[in-house]
C-alpha cells in the first residue's frame, strides 16, 4: 500500500502541518476570514481552491522549463486564473446556492498568495508529481484550518452545524444567546490566531531572529 | 530556438492566451444554458416563494416543476406610470423602457390569488433585490423575498431569513382611515415594544446590529410602494383588473 513514497508523503505533510500554508506562512487567511461563517460554503471553498492548486502546481510544473523567464509571472497568473475561472463557472452552473453565497471569493482565488506561492517557490523548480503532491498538501493544510475555524464559527455564531441545529432550544429558553462576534470577521481573526498560537506551540515553532 | 529571445518569448504568450481563452470559452458556452436556466430559476422560485403558494413547493423541487407551476399560475404583465396594464408590450422589452414595470399575478383556478412586483435599492454594503406581493385588496402583504444582497452574514443578511421575511405578513401598505400609502417601516428593536398600536400594522420588527440594511428596506419598500401605487389605487376600487381600457 504504498504508492507514496516516504519523501512524497514527507512533501504532503510538509504543507499540511510544519509548513503549513495559513499557520506557518500565514498566507491566504483573506478568505480564511471571509467563507468560513458556514461549514458548507468553507468546505466548497477549500474543494475549489484543493482543485486549483494542486492543477495549477502541475500545469506550471509540465511548463517549468518551456517558461521564458521574463514572463513567467504572467504565465502563472494565466494558468491559475483559467482554473479558477473553470471552477466558478462549475459551481454557477452546478452549485448555484452555494456559489450565490461564495459570491467574488472564488474568483479571489487568483490573487491567494498560497496559490501563486507554491507556483513560483515549487512548481517552477520540481518536476510535476511532487509539484502536484505540493499543492495537495498546501491545499488540505488550508483547508484544514479552514475547517476548524468554520465549525467553531457555524456552532457559536449560529448554533448549527452545516445547516443542522446543534445547540438546543432549551439553552436559547433559558436565555442563551449566539455569539454575534463569530459571524463577523473580527471573530475568524480571534479563531485564526488561537489556532495559530496553539499549532506552533504544538510544533515548538520559534521564530527566526 | 533560444529561450531568452524576444521571438519565443512572444510566441509562448500567445500559445498561453490561446490555449487558455479557448478552453474558458468552451466551458462558459457548455455551460452557459445551464447557468441561465439558474438564474432565471432563481427569480421564479422567489416569485412563488413570495406570492406564498396555496400548494407550496419543496424545497428539493426540481426545476422543470418550478418552471411548470410557474408557468401554470403566474401571468407576467406589464403595466405603465398610470397603473394601466399594456397589453401591447412584452415584459422581456419592459426592463427597456421607462415607466414601464413588472407586474406578476397569481391564480388559482382563474380567480387572482395575489399581486407580485420586483422591489430593490440600497442596503449598507449592496444593492437589495426582492419581491414584496400584496393580497387581491391591494393593502396587505401576502409576502415577501429578497433573494440577492451582499449584506453581512447574521446581520444585514438576516433580511433572507423567515423570520424577518414572516414579518411582513399580514401587514398594511394603505391607512383606510387617513386614506393614504402607508409604505411599511422596519423600526429598531420590536414593534410590540415600540409601536402604539394604531401604527402596528405599517411596522415590522428590525434586525439588531443591522440598522443601515433595515433602513434601506424601508427606502426601498417606500420607493416601489409609490410606483405601484397608481395600479394599486385601482384594484383598491375594483377587485378585478381593467385590461387594456
Amino acid at each position: 500500500m504504498s504508492i507514496l513514497t516516504r519523501k512524497d508523503k514527507r512533501i504532503v505533510k510538509d504543507g499540511l502541518w510544519d509548513n503549513n500554508p495559513i499557520t506557518f506562512q500565514v498566507l491566504g487567511i483573506c478568505s480564511a476570514l471571509a467563507v468560513t461563517v458556514q461549514v458548507k460554503t468553507a468546505l466548497v471553498m477549500c474543494l475549489a481552491l484543493t482543485f486549483v492548486l494542486a492543477l495549477s502546481n502541475t500545469i506550471i510544473s509540465l511548463l517549468r522549463n518551456f517558461i521564458p523567464s521574463k514572463i513567467r509571472i504572467i504565465v502563472q497568473l494565466s494558468v491559475i486564473s483559467t482554473l479558477v475561472i473553470l471552477a466558478d463557472q462549475v459551481l454557477k452552473a452546478y452549485m448555484f446556492d452555494v456559489s450565490k453565497q461564495l459570491s467574488v471569493f472564488v474568483g479571489l482565488i487568483i490573487t491567494n498568495c498560497i496559490v501563486m506561492g507554491r507556483a513560483e517557490a515549487c512548481a517552477m523548480r520540481n518536476p510535476p508529481f511532487k509539484s502536484f503532491l505540493d499543492g495537495l498538501g498546501n491545499a488540505l493544510g488550508y483547508s484544514a484550518v479552514l475547517m476548524c475555524v468554520a465549525t467553531a464559527r457555524e456552532i457559536f455564531g449560529s448554533g448549527t452545524l452545516l445547516g443542522f441545529q446543534i445547540v438546543p432550544q432549551v439553552l436559547y429558553d433559558h436565555g442563551y444567546v449566539d455569539c454575534g462576534l463569530m459571524v463577523l470577521a473580527p471573530g475568524a481573526f480571534f479563531l485564526l490566531g488561537a489556532i495559530i498560537w496553539i499549532q506552533r506551540a504544538v510544533s515548538g515553532y520559534k521564530e527566526a531572529n | 530556438m533560444d529561450k531568452q529571445s524576444t521571438a519565443y518569448t512572444f510566441l509562448f504568450a500567445l500559445a498561453v492566451c490561446a490555449i487558455c481563452s479557448f478552453t474558458l470559452a468552451a466551458v462558459s458556452e457548455g455551460l452557459r444554458p445551464k447557468k441561465e436556466m439558474n438564474a432565471a430559476l432563481d427569480v421564479k422560485k422567489n416569485i412563488l416563494k413570495a406570492v406564498v403558494l396555496k400548494e407550496p413547493i419543496g424545497p428539493k423541487a426540481k426545476g422543470e416543476e418550478i418552471l411548470e407551476v410557474f408557468k401554470e399560475k403566474i401571468e407576467e404583465v406589464v403595466i405603465d406610470e398610470s397603473g394601466e396594464v399594456l397589453d401591447w408590450i412584452k415584459s422581456g422589452e419592459a426592463k427597456k423602457e421607462r415607466n414601464k414595470h413588472l407586474l406578476y399575478i397569481y391564480r388559482e383556478e382563474d380567480e387572482i390569488i395575489a399581486y407580485c412586483f420586483p422591489v430593490e435599492g440600497k442596503g449598507l454594503w449592496s444593492t437589495l433585490y426582492g419581491y414584496l406581493a400584496l393580497e387581491p385588496d391591494g393593502i396587505t402583504v401576502r409576502g415577501i423575498t429578497f433573494y440577492k444582497h451582499g449584506e453581512t452574514p447574521g446581520l444585514g443578511a438576516e433580511i433572507e431569513q423567515a423570520w424577518f421575511q414572516d414579518n411582513f405578513k399580514g401587514k398594511k401598505v394603505w391607512d383606510a382611515e387617513k386614506k393614504k400609502a402607508m409604505p411599511i417601516k422596519v423600526i429598531k428593536g420590536k414593534v410590540k415594544d415600540k409601536i402604539f398600536a394604531s401604527q402596528r400594522p405599517y411596522s415590522v420588527d428590525g434586525i439588531s446590529g443591522a440598522t443601515m440594511t433595515s433602513q434601506g428596506v424601508t427606502d426601498l419598500l417606500a420607493e416601489w410602494n409609490n410606483i405601484y401605487e397608481p395600479f394599486l389605487n385601482k384594484i383598491r376600487n375594483f377587485p378585478e383588473i381593467h385590461r387594456g381600457d
